[in-house]
C-alpha cells in the first residue's frame, strides 16, 4: 500500500493562498475595473483591414450570379432561365494568379471586371469585404481586396486620427501589424435610436476620406444596443447563482449538505480565480468568458465528486479513521486519476487554444486556468472545508457506521 | 442488461444517428452548387424559375414536333417521357419504342397539360432540395459569414399611440408583435436572399439571420425602413402592354432582384409591382403584375380605422375604412378625377389589393367590395391596419461577419478538433495501452452522435459548438479514465479479468453519473444565456455529456466483454504495471 500523503497539513496555508489570490482579484476589480466586452458595453465594434481593391466585379443580366470564396478556390454560381445553371469553379491550383482568373472569368457573358493589382497577384491571397452582397449586381461592385507585401505600415494613431467624428474611439491592432487589420470600437450612449447605422456610417466616411473608398475592407462588425447589454448583465448573475444552487441541491441529495457545501465552495473558488485572472490579464469579459466560468462550474466539480465517492467507500472500509484522515487516504488513492482526467481535458482544450484566435482563444485560456484551479481546489479547498466543519460534529469526525458487507453485482464480497 | 441487448441498443443508436445525418450528406456532398443556389432562393423565385423553364422546354418540344424531328430527346424531357408512358398505358395505346417530340406530346390532352406537368415537376424537384437543406446541419454565421440582427419591437410605444382604442392589452401586444413579424417576413422574403431566418425571441424581440455575405446597408434599410402603405393609381394600358412584353420575354424581363432590365418597357412615371394574395399557408403569393403610377395617390397615414362587414343585400364581404379630414379632401379629388379607373393598395412595394373607383368619394368613408372572399377581406383589413398601427422597431444588436472570416473560422475549428482528438487519443493509447482502443472507439462514436443530434435538432454548427465538442471529447475521456482506474484497482487485488471489468464498471457508475449530471446542469443553464453563439456551445456540451455517458458505459464495456468472451482474452492490457 502506498504511503498516505498528508494533504491536510497544507490546508491552512493553501486556504490563505487562495484567499490572497481571490482578494487580489477583487482589489484589481475595484481599482482597475474589468475590461468589459461589447456584450456588456453598448457600442459598435468593427474589424477593418486597410488594403487596396485588387478586383472589382459587376454583373448585368437576367441570371442570378453569386460568388463564393472557399479554401479551395473561387466559385461563380449562375442560376436562372436562359442559360444552363452552371457553377464555374476556379481552383487556386488551376488559376494561381489574378491574371489567370480574370482571363477566364471575362469570357462569361455580362460580367465586367476592373483589375487594380498586378496580374501575378496570387489568387488565394484575395479576400472579401463583409459588407458586400455575394450576389453580383450591376449597381454595386463586388470587391476583392489584396494586401501587397511591401505596403507601407499604418499605425493605430493613423486610424485614430482619421476617426475625427468619434474622438473617443478605441483602436487596436489585430494580429500581425503587417496585416494592417484593426479593431475599432465606438461607444453608444443610448441617446441616438439609429446608433447602429450612424456609428457605422460615421466610421466608414471618416476612413474613406483618409484612405480612399477602395482601400477599406470591413471584415466583421458587431453592434450591441444599450438596452440589450443591460438585460444580459442581470441574466448572467441570475444564471450563475441558479447553477450553483441547483448543483448544491443535487450534491446534497447525493452526499449530504456538508460535502455538498464543500464542493460548491470549491467551484465558486475556481470561478473567482478565473475572474481574478481576467481582471489581471485585462482579458475581455464577455459572454464567451462567462461561458467559460459556467463550464468550469460544471466541470471542476467532477473531480471533487470522484473523491467524495471514494471517501464514502473508505468510511465503510476504515470506520476507525477520522474524516480528516479519511480525506488524506482517499485523496492519495485517487490523486492519479484526478490529475489524469484533468490532463486529458486540458489536452483537448490546449488544442483549441493553439488553433483559434480572438474570443475562442481567450475562452480556451480561461478554461485552462479554471481546470488547473479545479484540481487544486478539489485537493485543498473542498477537503479543507469538510475537515474544518467535521470538528464541530458531535462525533468529532468519526462516523460510526457499521462496516457492512456490500454485495456487488458480480457476486463478490467487496 | 444482457450483452446481446446492449449490442442491439448500440446498433440502433448508430442507425438512428446515421438517418439524422443523411440529409446533411445529401446536401453538402451530393447536391451540385447551382441546384443549391436555386433551392436557397425564395419561393417566389422558385415558382418563377419552374414556370419559365417549363415554358422554354415546351416551346422547344412543340417546334420539334412541328417539323416532326426524329432526333432523340434531351435529358430534360425524361420526366415527361415517364409521364407520357403512363398516359399511353392508361389509354391502352401501344407505347412507342423510340420517343419523338410528337409522340410525347400526343400523350397529353393539351399543351397546357404538358406545361403544368413540367412546371410541377420542376418545382417539386427544387422544393425537395429545399427540404433536404432545411434538414441538413447548417453552418452558423461565424462559419458561413453573413449578418444577424436582433430587433426590439417597441410595443409600449405602439400601445401609447393607440391608448383609447385598446380594450385588451395582452391581445393588442401579441397582435402588434405578429404584425411586426409579418412585415419583416414579407420585406425580407422579397429581397430573395438565401434562406433567411426570422424568429421571435422572448416577448418583443425578433432575431433575423441572413447567411452568406450581406450588404448591411441595404438589409438595414429593408429591416428598419418605415412600413409604407399607400394608394397608387393603376395604369391599365401600360399594364396590358407590359404583360404582353413579359409573355414574350419571360426570361429577359427582370434581373435577379426583379428590377426591369429594360426600363423603356413602361412609361417613365410608372413602376411594375407584383400583385400578391395570401396562399393557403398564409404566405404571400404573387398572382400577377400591375403597372402603377409612381406618384402616391393617398398616403396610408390618413387612414384611421378599418373594419370588415357584409353587404346588406348581397351578403358579400365588404371592407370599410375611414379617412382623416386631410385625407378625405385628397381622396375626394383623387376619386373624382379618376372615376372608372383602378386604384391599388400598395404595402412595401407589393400590391395587396386593387379596386375600381365607381364614383367620387367626398365623405372619407370608403367601401371596397366585390370580387373577394371573407378571408381576403380580413387580409385587406390587416394590410390597412398597418397604416396607423405602426410598431417602432429598434435595432439592438447587429453582427456582420465577412465570408473570409468564416472560412478562417472553419479551418481553425477543424484543426482544433482534429488535433484535440488526436492528442487525447494518443495519450489514452500510451497510458492505458489496449484499453485505450476502447476509449478511441468511444470518442469517435461520441463525435458522430453529437453531430447527428445537432442535425436532428436543427441546430446550427458554430465555432463555439465545435469548441463544445472539443471540450466534450476531453471530458468524455474522464469517464473512461474513472472506469479504467477502477479496473486497475481491482486487478491489483488479483481479481480475474472478467470480474475486474464487471466490478470496475459497477463501482464507477455513480461517480460518472454524478459528475456528468452536474456538468449537464451547468450546460442547461448556460443554454439560457441570451446570445446565440453561447447557446451552440451549451447545446453541444449537453448533448456531448449524455452521449459520453452512453459511450463510456455501453460501448466501451461491450468492447471489453467482446474481447473476454469472443477473443477469449485472459489478461487485460490497461496499464504498464498491472497485467
Amino acid at each position: 500500500m502506498k504511503k498516505t500523503i498528508r494533504f491536510s497539513k497544507a490546508f491552512l496555508p493553501m486556504v490563505i493562498l487562495s484567499s490572497v489570490l481571490i482578494a487580489s482579484g477583487v482589489f484589481g476589480l475595484a481599482t482597475k475595473g474589468i475590461n468589459l466586452g461589447i456584450d456588456f458595453q453598448a457600442g459598435y465594434i468593427a474589424q477593418v483591414k486597410i488594403a487596396p481593391t485588387a478586383l472589382a466585379i459587376k454583373y448585368t443580366g437576367a441570371q442570378s450570379v453569386t460568388i463564393e470564396l472557399s479554401s479551395r478556390g473561387i466559385d461563380l454560381v449562375m442560376t436562372g432561365v436562359g442559360s444552363d445553371n452552371t457553377t464555374y469553379s476556379y481552383s487556386y491550383v488551376d488559376y494561381p494568379t489574378l491574371g489567370a482568373f480574370a482571363a477566364a472569368v471575362r469570357t462569361i457573358d455580362g460580367i465586367e471586371l476592373m483589375i487594380d493589382a498586378p496580374e501575378s497577384t496570387p489568387l488565394q491571397a484575395l479576400f472579401a469585404d463583409s459588407v458586400s452582397l455575394s450576389r453580383l449586381s450591376s449597381s454595386k461592385v463586388y470587391r476583392l481586396h489584396f494586401l501587397p507585401e511591401n505596403a507601407p505600415a499604418v499605425s493605430t494613431d493613423d486610424i485614430r486620427a482619421a476617426l475625427v467624428s468619434t474622438p473617443d474611439a478605441a483602436v487596436q491592432v489585430v494580429g500581425d501589424p503587417a496585416d494592417r487589420t484593426f479593431q475599432i470600437r465606438l461607444k453608444d450612449d443610448g441617446s441616438d435610436p439609429a446608433a447602429s447605422e450612424n456609428l457605422r456610417l460615421g466610421m466608414i466616411s471618416n476612413l474613406v476620406s483618409v484612405f480612399g473608398e477602395s482601400n477599406i475592407a470591413v471584415v466583421s462588425s458587431d453592434f450591441v444596443g444599450a438596452r440589450f447589454s443591460e438585460s444580459l448583465a442581470t441574466q448572467v448573475v441570475l444564471l450563475v447563482a441558479a447553477t450553483l444552487l441547483l448543483i448544491w441541491i443535487y450534491a446534497t441529495i447525493r452526499f449530504g449538505w456538508d460535502f455538498a457545501l464543500g464542493a460548491v465552495i470549491a467551484i465558486s473558488h475556481d470561478a473567482l480565480i478565473i475572474v481574478a485572472f481576467i481582471v489581471w490579464t485585462r482579458m475581455q469579459f464577455n459572454s464567451t468568458t462567462i461561458a467559460a466560468i459556467l463550464t468550469i462550474i460544471g466541470y471542476s466539480i467532477n473531480d471533487t465528486i470522484v473523491v467524495f465517492d471514494r471517501i464514502r467507500e473508505n468510511v465503510k472500509l476504515h470506520p476507525e479513521l477520522t474524516i480528516t484522515q479519511n480525506l488524506d487516504l482517499s485523496q492519495t488513492e485517487i490523486l492519479g486519476r484526478t490529475i489524469i482526467t484533468t490532463v486529458t481535458t486540458m489536452l483537448a482544450v490546449s488544442s483549441l487554444f493553439f488553433f483559434t484566435t480572438g474570443d475562442m482563444k481567450d475562452f480556451a485560456l480561461a478554461l485552462l486556468v479554471g481546470m488547473t484551479s479545479g484540481v487544486y481546489s478539489t485537493i485543498y479547498i473542498a477537503s479543507a472545508f469538510i475537515s474544518f466543519i467535521s470538528r464541530f460534529r458531535k462525533d468529532k469526525g468519526i462516523r460510526k457506521e457499521k462496516p457492512t458487507l456490500v454485495l456487488s453485482k458480480s457476486g463478490e464480497v467487496v | 442488461m444482457s450483452k446481446r441487448s446492449r449490442l442491439v441498443l448500440i446498433l440502433v443508436v448508430i442507425g438512428i444517428c446515421f438517418a439524422f445525418l443523411w440529409p446533411s450528406v445529401q446536401w453538402y456532398f451530393v447536391t451540385p452548387k447551382e441546384d443549391q443556389a436555386l433551392a436557397l432562393g425564395s419561393r417566389e423565385k422558385i415558382r418563377d424559375y419552374a414556370h419559365n423553364i417549363a415554358v422554354e422546354d415546351l416551346k422547344a418540344l412543340v417546334s420539334a414536333a412541328k417539323t416532326d424531328s426524329q432526333d432523340p430527346l434531351a435529358e430534360t424531357y425524361s420526366v415527361l417521357i415517364t409521364e407520357a408512358k403512363k398516359n399511353y398505358r392508361a389509354l391502352k395505346k401501344p407505347v412507342p419504342e423510340a420517343w419523338t417530340a410528337r409522340s410525347v406530346l400526343a400523350a397529353f390532352a393539351s399543351e397546357s397539360d404538358a406545361l403544368s406537368y413540367l412546371e410541377t415537376e420542376n418545382r417539386e424537384r427544387i422544393l425537395a432540395l429545399k427540404k433536404t437543406q432545411s434538414d441538413a446541419v447548417k453552418l452558423g454565421l461565424d462559419l458561413s459569414g453573413g449578418m444577424s440582427v436582433i430587433i426590439k419591437a417597441d410595443l409600449d410605444a405602439a400601445a401609447e399611440s393607440q391608448k383609447e382604442a385598446i380594450t385588451d392589452m395582452a391581445a393588442f401586444r401579441s397582435d402588434a408583435m405578429a404584425q411586426a413579424m409579418d412585415t419583416l417576413n414579407s420585406r425580407i422574403d422579397r429581397f430573395g436572399l438565401s434562406e433567411p431566418v426570422i424568429r421571435k425571441q422572448g416577448e418583443d424581440r425578433i432575431y433575423i439571420e441572413v447567411p452568406g455575405a450581406a450588404d448591411s446597408e441595404r438589409i438595414n434599410s429593408i429591416i428598419m425602413g418605415k412600413g409604407m402603405l399607400a394608394f397608387h393609381m393603376v395604369d391599365s394600358e401600360a399594364t396590358e402592354a407590359f404583360l404582353n412584353y413579359y409573355a414574350q420575354n419571360p426570361t429577359r424581363t427582370f434581373d435577379a432582384e426583379y428590377n426591369l432590365l429594360d426600363a423603356s418597357v413602361i412609361p417613365a412615371d410608372t413602376k411594375v409591382l407584383g400583385y400578391y394574395k395570401k396562399d393557403a399557408y398564409g404566405l404571400d403569393e404573387r398572382v400577377g403584375f400591375l403597372v402603377v403610377k409612381k406618384e402616391v395617390g393617398l398616403e396610408g397615414k390618413h387612414i384611421q380605422n378599418a373594419t370588415t362587414t357584409r353587404d346588406n343585400i348581397s351578403g358579400s364581404p365588404v371592407v370599410t375604412f375611414v379617412l382623416d379630414s386631410e385625407g378625405t379632401q385628397i381622396f375626394a379629388d383623387l376619386t373624382s378625377n379618376n372615376v372608372g379607373k383602378n386604384l391599388a393598395i400598395v404595402s412595401d412595394d407589393k400590391v395587396k389589393s386593387s379596386a375600381t373607383i365607381n364614383e367620387a368619394i367626398p365623405t372619407g368613408q370608403v367601401q371596397i367590395s366585390g370580387g373577394f372572399s371573407a378571408e381576403e377581406a380580413e387580409n385587406i383589413k390587416a394590410v390597412l391596419r398597418t397604416a396607423w398601427l405602426s410598431v417602432p422597431l429598434q435595432l439592438e444588436n447587429q453582427q456582420v461577419i465577412g465570408a473570409s472570416m468564416g472560412q478562417q473560422a472553419i479551418n481553425q475549428g477543424l484543426n482544433a478538433l482534429m488535433f484535440g482528438l488526436a492528442a487525447v487519443l494518443v495519450f489514452m493509447l500510451v497510458y492505458y495501452r489496449g484499453a485505450g482502443i476502447n476509449a478511441f472507439v468511444a470518442q469517435v462514436l461520441n463525435l458522430f452522435i453529437i453531430f447527428s443530434v445537432l442535425s436532428a435538432l436543427k441546430l446550427t454548427l458554430t465555432l463555439p459548438s465545435i469548441a463544445g465538442m472539443i471540450l466534450t471529447i476531453g471530458m468524455a475521456v474522464d469517464a473512461n479514465v474513472v472506469v479504467f482506474e477502477r479496473i486497475k484497482d481491482d486487478l491489483k487485488l488479483k481479481k480475474g479479468r472478467a470480474a475486474s471489468i464487471a466490478s470496475g464498471f459497477d463501482h464507477a457508475f455513480w461517480a460518472i453519473m454524478d459528475s456528468n449530471i452536474t456538468t449537464f446542469i451547468a450546460a442547461i443553464f448556460l443554454s439560457q444565456l441570451g446570445t446565440g453563439p453561447i447557446r451552440g456551445f451549451a447545446y453541444s456540451l449537453a448533448i456531448g455529456v449524455v452521449s459520453s455517458v452512453f459511450t463510456a458505459l455501453f460501448v466501451s464495456r461491450l468492447i471489453f466483454d467482446f474481447n473476454t468472451d469472443v477473443l477469449k482474452k485472459k489478461t487485460t492490457s490497461i496499464s504498464w504495471r498491472v497485467k
